[in-house]
């Protein structure tokens, strides 16, 4: 047995170079995953991109899952520097006009993962408008924020569900991205201000996590 | 292959025009033919399986095949070309090669996508996707198997196969409206109510 193997302590690295891939206990996730416990027929958006773990974990419960890549379109709307490439006000509409296009009222849940920390204004409200539209009355999203202050650039992740409070960070590879922002509470209560609550959750490992209610 | 065939089961001539002498009359300085069925002559062995049983492994469109259209196939098939339209494989399998441009609604018992695809798929059985595919569409099966490094975009509706159907129940009642479950006690969450 390999101490710490799972836990995160001492993350196995996937290649040379690249970040390591993490595994970790989201307390957002345990909350998110009580409602698919208790209801049936959910429809679930996952904005990781399409993975056999979250697939396999989300359709286990008998809901429906949708998947849709937001970094992937962020990369190809805006670039390598999203931060630079989305200041274009036609790559912006770009990107709305390619992401969250799905009808009014369409998900239960969402897991939006960290996506929106690389987002700028205006375009994190219209992101956060657009996910609060076509989330149904009384769904609710994870989301997910790095707390560290000094930090510029991070690696991208895709998240992985393992089990309904343990989830695997795996990086993308050759992406790290600069975020747009430090979020602190303050923020996020004003992106989400219409939103009818507002959970956080505080970890060890400079993740801030959130449980968005409609 | 080693038991003596029937009259019947061996070749018939093709019958000689009304004008024509008999082979008796004809003077002939070859030997008579003999129809043998052994295997030093195979040369000369007579093949009875029709050519439409014959095993020629599954359909297939190449690369540089465009078609515009339905497909409907009874057998096993592999499109690796550009097809715009609907393809039906009910009960066989379809494959998708990493060529393959497809702006299509597919239908087959199994499904495996090496290519591009723009559509919505059904598949009674299985799909599986490949970390080189793309698909962007809506995705109806039994059970999925998607690579690491496929793109997907589009919903999954996971079909529980059915073995033994059951007896017609009353409509069950409608499901509450979705809500999150009591908070989950945690002394690191704090809650801001709006």
């Amino acid at each position: 047995m390999i101490f710490g193997a799972g836990k995160g302590i001492f993350p196995k690295s996937t290649a040379k170079d690249a970040p390591p891939t993490l595994t970790r206990t989201s307390s957002g996730l345990n909350q998110f995953c009580s409602v698919l416990g208790a209801y049936q027929d959910l429809s679930i958006l996952d904005m990781s991109g399409a993975s056999q773990a979250n697939i396999s974990f989300v359709t286990g419960y008998g809901h429906r899952i949708s998947s849709d890549d937001i970094i992937g379109t962020m990369g190809e709307c805006f670039g390598k520097d999203l931060l630079e490439g989305q200041q274009a006000a036609s790559n912006a509409q770009r990107f709305l006009d390619q992401s969250l296009t799905f009808p009014d009222n369409s998900f239960d849940g969402i897991l939006v993962w960290d996506a929106l920390q690389f987002l700028s204004s205006p375009l994190i409200e219209q992101a956060v408008a657009q996910l609060l539209r076509i989330m149904r009355s009384g769904g609710q999203m994870l989301v997910y924020f790095n707390s560290q202050e000094k930090a510029v650039r991070f690696p991208v992740y895709t998240y992985r569900i393992q089990d309904h409070r343990t989830v695997t960070q795996v990086a993308r590879p050759g992406s790290t991205y600069q975020r747009s922002q430090y979020f602190n509470s303050r923020n996020l209560e004003q992106l989400f201000e219409h939103a009818s609550s507002i959970k956080f959750f505080l970890t060890r490992d400079h993740l801030r996590e959130l449980i968005i209610r409609k | 292959m080693w038991s003596k065939r029937t009259q019947d089961e061996l070749p018939q001539r093709p019958e000689k025009p009304a004008g024509a002498p008999p082979a008796s009359a004809v003077p002939s300085t070859e030997p008579p033919r003999r129809e043998t069925n052994t295997m030093s002559s195979p040369s000369r062995v007579f093949d009875p399986e029709p050519i439409s049983t014959r095993s020629t492994g599954p359909a297939a469109l190449g690369k540089n095949v465009t078609i515009k259209g339905q497909i409907f196939a009874r057998e096993d098939l592999t499109i690796d070309g550009e097809v715009e339209g609907t393809v039906e494989c009910q009960e066989h399998r379809l494959t998708i090669g990493p060529n393959a441009r497809v702006q299509a609604g597919l239908k087959a018992r199994e499904i495996i996508i090496h290519g591009s695809i723009q559509g919505n798929v059904d598949a009674t059985d299985k799909i599986d996707i490949k970390k080189e595919a793309k698909l962007v569409g809506d995705i109806k099966t039994s059970r999925i198997v998607i690579e690491d490094g496929a793109y997907f975009k589009g919903s999954i509706d996971i079909s529980k196969a059915v073995v033994n159907k059951p007896a017609p129940q009353p409509a069950a009642a409608p499901q509450p409206a979705p809500q999150p479950a009591a908070a989950v006690p945690n002394a690191a969450a704090a809650v801001t109510a709006k």
